[in-house]
C-alpha cells in the first residue's frame, strides 16, 4: 500500500488545491468579462480573513456565520473595488477607446494600487505580524482515518469548496445572471445588443468572485492560524498560475490547474525542504508558458 | 400606417469628417425596408446612431414614437429593437440553445431582483421561447452543439434567431447576405419575406444591391454621409444621384 505519509499529504495538498481552486474562479470569472488581471484578488482574500477574524474577537458566531461573514465581507470589497479601479476606465465608450489596450490595461495599474492601499491599511491598522485567533476557531482537529491523521479543516474545505464549485455550475448554467455573465465572457458587445446589462454583470461578476476569494481567506487564516496583512500574496500568485495553466478563462481548466498544484505542491515537500514548495508552481508556470502558451486544456474548452 | 422608427436630421461628425449629415426618415409599421450605399457611405455610422451605440453629434432618433437619443445599446435593445451583426457575434462558446435563451432573456427582462433567479415561470417562458425559435430556423437538431461548432450560414441563423427570441418590433440585419453564395442568398431572401409576413418591420443595411432590390419595399440611398435617394426600388435603380454614386454601375 501506499506510504501513509504520501496519503497524509496528498489530504492537504487536496485541501491547498482547492483553496487555489475557490481563488482561481475569481480570477478566472473576471478575466472572461473583462479580459484583464485583477491585481486586487490577493488583498479580496486577506479582507475575507480579516472580516472572519473581527467578527470573532466581536461576538463569537457559530463558524457558518463566520465564514458567511467573509464572503460578504469579500463580495462587497469586491463591488468597491470595481466601482474604484475598474469602472472609471470603462465610461469612454466611443470606438477608439474600446480598441485600445491601453485603456482596457490600465485596470491593471489601478487594481494593483487598490492592492497596495488596502495592504497598506490593514498594516496600519492591524500590524503586520500574525493575529491571534481564539483556538476555538481553528480548523486543525487532528482526526484518525486508519494510518493517517487529517484535520477536522480537511473536511470543511472540501465541503464548502464543493458546495461553492455546485453553486457556481448552477449559477452559470440555470440563472438569468450566470447567463448574462458567460454571455459578456462570450462577446460582450453581441450581449449588450441581447439587452444585457453588461456593467451590472461585470459586478455582479466582482461580487461572485471576491465572495469566493475571501472564503478561501478565512478558510485559510483558520486552518494555519495564520491571519495577517500580506497573506493574500503568495495565494494570489498560485491562483493566478491555476489561471494560466487553465486557459485564462476557462473554470474546469482554472479548477483542475488548481489541484494539479496544490497536490504538486504537498508532495513535494517529501522530497525537497518545504521552504521550496512555492517553486512548484512558478515552475508549472514557466512550463505552461513555453509548452501550453494556450493552456493545459488548450482553447477548446468551454470558457467559463 | 403608424411609423415606428422615425430619424430626424441626424449628423454625426468625427473630427473634419461628416460621417452622417443630416439624414431624416420613417419607417412605417411592418415595412421591409432597405438602407444601402457604397462601401464608406456611412451605413454602419447611421446604424450605430440607431441602435444606440454611438450618439449623434446632433439630430433624434424616435422609436415607437419616443425618442431614445442618448439611451444605452441594452436600453434599446429592451423597447424592441434587435439587430444582427456582419462579422457575427454569436457566443461560440455556449450551445445554440443557450444564445438564443440570451435573447429570450433580455425579452423577458430580468430586475435587480430577480438576477439570481427569475422564477419558474419565467424559465419556462425563456425555455419555449428558444424551442420556437430554435425550429423556427430550423438548428432543433443543432440544439445542444457549441455555437462555435455551426458551420457559417447556420450561425448567420443563429444570430437571427437570437434576435428573434427577444420578440422585437423592429429587426435590423447588418449585410445578412456578406458571405453567401446566390442559392443560399436566395433562400435567406425568402426567410427575410417570409418573417416580414408575420408583420414584422425589418431594416436591411446592405452594401449589395442583388438582395434588397428583390425583397425591399422601400429604400434609402446613402452616399458621402447624406441622403441621395429615398424611394421604391423601382425608381432608386432609375435615379442618377444613385447610379453615379455606384460609380454608373448597377451593381
Amino acid at each position: 500500500m501506499f506510504d501513509p505519509y504520501i496519503l497524509q499529504q496528498l489530504a492537504i495538498g487536496v485541501s491547498l488545491g482547492m483553496i487555489y481552486a475557490l481563488m482561481a474562479i475569481g480570477f478566472t470569472l473576471i478575466f472572461g468579462v473583462l479580459n484583464v488581471v485583477n491585481f486586487a484578488h490577493g488583498e479580496v482574500y486577506t479582507i475575507g480573513a480579516f472580516a472572519g477574524l473581527m467578527a470573532i474577537t466581536a461576538f463569537a458566531p457559530p463558524l457558518l456565520v463566520v465564514l458567511f461573514i467573509a464572503l460578504a465581507a469579500g463580495a462587497f470589497a469586491g463591488f468597491g473595488l470595481e466601482r474604484l479601479a475598474f469602472r472609471p476606465f470603462r465610461r469612454f465608450s466611443d470606438e477608439a477607446s474600446l480598441k485600445s489596450r491601453a485603456m482596457r490595461e490600465a485596470t491593471l495599474m489601478s487594481s494593483l494600487a487598490m492592492s497596495i492601499i488596502a495592504r497598506e491599511a490593514m498594516e496600519l491598522i492591524f500590524g503586520s505580524q500574525f493575529q491571534s485567533i481564539d483556538l476555538a476557531y481553528l480548523i486543525n482537529k487532528p482526526i484518525e482515518i486508519g494510518p493517517i491523521t487529517i484535520v477536522n479543516g480537511d473536511l470543511i474545505i472540501l465541503a464548502i469548496t464543493l458546495i461553492m464549485l455546485g453553486g457556481l455550475q448552477w449559477l452559470l448554467k440555470k440563472s438569468p445572471i450566470g447567463m448574462s455573465i458567460r454571455a459578456v465572457s462570450n462577446n460582450a458587445l453581441g450581449a449588450k445588443y441581447c439587452g444585457i446589462n453588461t456593467d451590472r454583470t461585470i459586478i455582479f461578476t466582482f461580487i461572485i468572485g471576491s465572495g469566493m476569494g475571501a472564503l478561501a481567506g478565512i478558510l485559510v487564516g483558520l486552518y494555519y492560524g495564520a491571519i495577517f496583512p500580506a497573506m493574500g500574496f503568495t495565494p494570489g500568485i498560485k491562483a493566478f498560475v491555476a489561471m494560466v495553466m487553465g486557459g485564462l478563462s476557462s473554470i474546469p481548466g482554472a479548477v483542475v490547474s488548481a489541484m494539479i498544484l496544490g497536490l504538486a505542491e504537498s508532495i513535494s515537500t517529501s522530497f525537497m525542504p518545504s521552504v521550496w514548495s512555492d517553486m512548484v508552481a512558478y515552475a508549472f508556470l514557466l512550463a505552461t508558458l513555453i509548452f501550453f502558451p494556450q493552456g493545459l486544456f488548450g482553447a477548446r474548452r468551454e470558457r467559463v | 400606417m403608424t411609423t415606428i422608427l422615425e430619424l430626424d436630421s441626424l449628423t454625426r461628425v468625427f473630427g473634419g469628417l461628416r460621417a452622417v449629415d443630416d439624414v431624416s426618415t420613417k419607417v412605417s409599421e411592418g415595412e421591409l425596408f432597405g438602407l444601402i450605399g457604397p462601401n464608406g457611405a456611412g451605413k454602419t455610422t447611421l446604424f450605430n446612431l440607431i441602435s444606440g451605440f454611438t450618439p449623434p453629434s446632433s439630430g433624434d432618433v424616435r422609436f415607437k414614437g419616443e425618442s431614445i437619443t442618448g439611451l444605452p445599446v441594452h436600453k434599446i435593445a429592451h423597447r424592441g429593437m434587435s439587430r444582427t451583426f456582419q462579422n457575427l457575434r454569436v457566443f461560440p462558446n455556449m450551445t445554440v440553445f443557450d444564445n438564443i435563451s440570451v435573447g429570450a432573456l433580455g425579452m423577458i427582462g430580468v430586475s435587480p431582483f430577480s438576477a439570481l433567479w427569475g422564477g419558474r415561470a419565467k424559465a419556462r417562458e425563456i425555455s419555449e421561447r428558444s424551442w420556437e425559435m430554435l425550429e423556427k430556423v430550423g438548428l432543433k437538431e443543432h440544439a445542444d452543439d457549441l455555437a462555435a461548432n455551426l458551420s457559417y450560414g447556420k450561425r448567420k441563423y443563429l444570430e437571427i434567431a437570437r434576435a428573434l427570441a427577444m420578440k422585437p418590433d423592429l429587426l435590423i440585419l447588418d449585410e445578412p447576405a456578406a458571405g453567401m453564395n446566390d442559392s443560399e442568398t436566395a433562400e435567406l431572401a425568402q426567410f427575410i419575406t417570409d418573417l416580414n409576413k408575420t408583420g414584422l418591420t425589418i431594416m436591411l443595411v446592405e452594401h449589395d444591391m442583388g438582395l434588397v432590390m428583390g425583397i425591399c419595399q422601400r429604400l434609402v440611398v446613402l452616399a458621402s454621409g447624406r441622403k441621395i435617394a429615398d424611394d421604391v426600388p423601382a425608381k432608386v435603380r432609375q435615379d442618377p444621384a444613385v447610379l453615379e454614386a455606384y460609380l454608373g454601375g448597377d451593381d
